[in-house]
């Protein structure tokens, strides 16, 4: 290496320094934080604070409130996501065709998207009260008590998190299909493919790496949902919405269990981290087999 | 991105009262810090409340900072600040199920020098002084109290109910002559206004809920109470909804004229009252009814003024004299008057003033005379959470209240029993 490129190398390291200062404080510092604590029981109300090394985990693998959190979890995010893919896919198809008034359509779709959860999650209780709400009053036949019993509430939440975010996944999607050469297409017109036949062979093999990356996406989200399902219904009734962060923030927050929702957060961490492995690795081997 | 952090960085060193804004003390002047919760209202009568001491106490300088309005938020806040052993924190409000746990760990300081038990209790309402004393210690003074009571329809039933039984017949009565209507309104959602509510029902067939400084729900009156309200959903008296309603949502609904009976805390009248309220001089309020007949006790919210265990002696006095200063009587009834705040001291209940002033408050007498903190245990925090959680289960029907109640007990004892003596 020359002297100059060696200059610049440290120029660029300067450069990055400040970042990699301000990343590794605000990012890194809490993550190993939080795992260290987790190893500790931590309570401030008793002064305790003591190492009890993998004590909390054994705790939490007996724990039926978080091996139910973590299957609702699991839940909710899988038919959240998969409800969301499937409606998502048909939606982009529309906004990459349609011509006239494209531009209003897309923006109306993602509206959504850029209301704030909470203020989301506050309009769809609004309209599931029992009461006043408009869906309790167009609802046909008996009425549904949506927030107050445990399984509406669970769907209630999962319905307000595809409300939510299909328009971000049809945007992901709407950018893969933008990707796709209009050669293909007019290829496959000549050869008299079907409609069908060209969305089966060509469109969906083609977004496959914007669909995984929407899951990817996605699935990390729906998994550590939080404000959605609070403002909701704050884990309730009956816990019947209590997804692994609203755990961890009541014990670490209202409780003041410092440690052990300290090991409810890694857990949460690790089965995010397991999720990404997986869809990226898989994302990884549709690249080698498009390259 | 950067300026917002660090713009962030300083909003919560400032909240959390870090080095940098205790400048060096001005020869003589004691800076004293107060964190009270917004009282809404017009802003000039707490102003001049806080002046009137000012002008007393010229060696003081004064700061009133306020809380988020979120009690989860503030206590949040004050148990990061208090254990970071933040030092620009003087006078503190603290909710009433936080003094057991605040006094635990040392936080606050024990202030019966200046406010001995006994005077507490001769001058105050008996719950707010039982809420704030521990171990014939007091650690907070009473500020303004809040307690559950009982909202009935007077046009609909022709009394108040005294009996849980009476108030069941009473509401399929008018449920009967005017279908759609809902019988009893109260708080089932998952949150800390279902305990009160629970803990209401407990009481009200006779039960105690504190026992050597720990949570007992699983007695024979406690599945007694949670069997009541879990009967009240299962047989339609109180409408499905009621287990995910809070105060507003059962407020709303009463004032649409929804609903004969209503349990909610004292702020509800002024809004039936209102200017263009459908039920508009057609509510009344009595005691919660009990299963024997006499007036059931509400439970007890508000709250009081303590001072931090760190603050040094020479602030310490003036801390003192500043909480002295905001519950003595004259300020009681600036609070009633003014926010609609309920007096902590009884004597105030009689007050002509107050009578002529605020009739409503004036009529709480017999309610928060009643009024009874909820268990009053450094654990309340810890375990009124599991406790939600196996209430809602009960009101559900997901679980039967038995095993819920069985359930709630086991995690109280194990949060209790982990904890260090």
């Amino acid at each position: 290496m020359t002297s100059r490129a060696a200059e610049d190398a440290r120029t660029a390291w300067r450069l990055v320094a400040p970042a990699a200062v301000l990343l590794g404080g605000v990012a890194l510092y809490p993550v190993a934080a939080g795992f260290v604590m987790g190893l500790e029981r931590v309570v401030l109300v008793f002064h305790e604070h003591r190492f009890v090394g993998l004590a909390n985990y054994r705790a939490l693998l007996a724990d039926d409130r978080f091996l139910a959190a973590l299957a609702r979890t699991a839940y909710f995010s899988a038919v959240a996501v998969g409800a969301e893919l499937l409606l998502a896919l048909p939606l982009a198809l529309v906004l990459d065709r349609a011509v006239r008034g494209r531009g209003l359509l897309r923006a109306a779709v993602l509206i959504p998207w850029a209301i704030p959860t909470a203020v989301s999650a506050k309009l769809w209780a609004w309209l599931l009260e029992p009461g006043f709400g408009l869906v309790a009053r167009l609802w046909p036949g008996t009425p549904v008590n949506w927030l107050g019993a445990p399984a509406p509430a669970l769907h209630a939440a999962i319905l307000l998190d595809v409300w939510k975010t299909t328009p971000f996944v049809a945007l992901v999607l709407l950018a893969g299909l933008q990707n796709i050469s209009a050669d293909v297409y007019a290829a496959a017109a000549v050869d008299g493919a079907s409609r069908w036949r060209t969305f089966r062979a060509i469109t969906l093999p083609l977004l496959r790496p914007a669909i995984l990356l929407a899951l990817l996406f996605r699935s990390l989200d729906a998994f550590r949902v939080f404000d959605a399902v609070y403002v909701l219904t704050a884990g309730g009734p009956a816990n019947a919405t209590e997804t692994l962060s609203v755990y961890a923030y009541k014990t670490l927050v209202r409780a003041g269990d410092f440690g052990y929702g300290a090991a409810i957060s890694v857990a949460t961490f690790a089965c995010v981290a397991l999720l990404s492995g997986v869809l990226l690795a898989v994302l990884a081997r549709g690249a080698e087999d498009a390259a | 991105m950067r300026r917002a952090l660090l713009s962030a960085f300083a909003v919560m060193a400032a909240l959390l009262g870090c080095s940098e804004r205790q400048a060096p003390e001005a020869a003589g002047r004691v800076r004293l810090v107060l964190k009270y919760g917004p009282l809404w209202g017009a802003p000039e009568p707490f102003r001049e409340l806080l002046a009137r001491f000012q002008q007393a106490n010229p060696d003081v300088e004064l700061v009133a900072e306020p809380m988020p309005n979120a009690s989860d938020l503030a206590h949040q806040l004050f148990v990061t600040a208090l254990e970071g052993g933040a030092a620009d924190l003087d006078v503190l409000v603290v909710d009433v199920i936080w003094v057991a746990e605040f006094a635990r760990a040392g936080w606050i300081a024990d202030l019966s020098g200046a406010f001995p038990p006994a005077r507490l209790r001769a001058e105050l309402l008996p719950g707010a002084a039982e809420a704030v004393i521990l171990g014939e210690r007091t650690f907070a003074v009473p500020w303004y109290v809040d307690v559950g009571i009982l909202y009935w329809r007077t046009d609909l039933v022709p009394r108040a109910p005294r009996t849980y039984h009476e108030l069941r017949s009473l509401a399929r009565a008018a449920m009967a002559r005017s279908p759609g209507l809902a019988g009893f309104l109260w708080q089932g959602r998952q949150y800390e206004g279902l305990d009160c509510n629970a803990f209401e029902a407990i009481w009200g067939h006779g039960g105690e809920t504190l026992r050597e400084g720990r949570l007992v729900v699983d007695t024979p009156e406690g599945r007694a109470g949670v069997g009541w309200l879990r009967d009240l959903v299962a047989s339609g008296v109180s409408p499905p909804s009621v287990t995910s309603a809070a105060e507003e949502d059962s407020r709303r609904r009463f004032q649409q004229g929804e609903a004969v009976f209503m349990r909610n805390w004292p702020y509800a009248l002024g809004e039936l009252e209102a200017q263009g309220s459908p039920v508009r001089g057609r509510v009344g309020i009595a005691p919660l009814p009990s299963e024997g007949g006499a007036p059931g006790p509400g439970a007890l919210g508000g709250w009081q003024l303590a001072v931090s265990a760190r603050s040094p002696p020479p602030r310490r006095a003036a801390a003192e004299r500043l909480v002295a200063h905001l519950t003595s009587p004259d300020a009681g009834l600036v609070l009633a008057l003014d926010y609609a705040r309920n007096p902590a001291r009884r004597a105030l209940y009689e007050d002509p003033r107050l009578r002529a002033g605020a009739p409503r408050i004036a009529a709480l007498l017999p309610m928060v005379e009643r009024a009874r903190p909820r268990p009053v245990s450094p654990y309340y925090q810890l375990v009124a959470d599991a406790l939600q959680g196996e209430l809602s289960a009960a009101l559900t029907g997901l679980r039967s209240p038995e095993e819920a109640l069985r359930r709630a007990q086991r995690q109280a004892d194990r949060i209790a029993g982990a904890a260090p003596p």
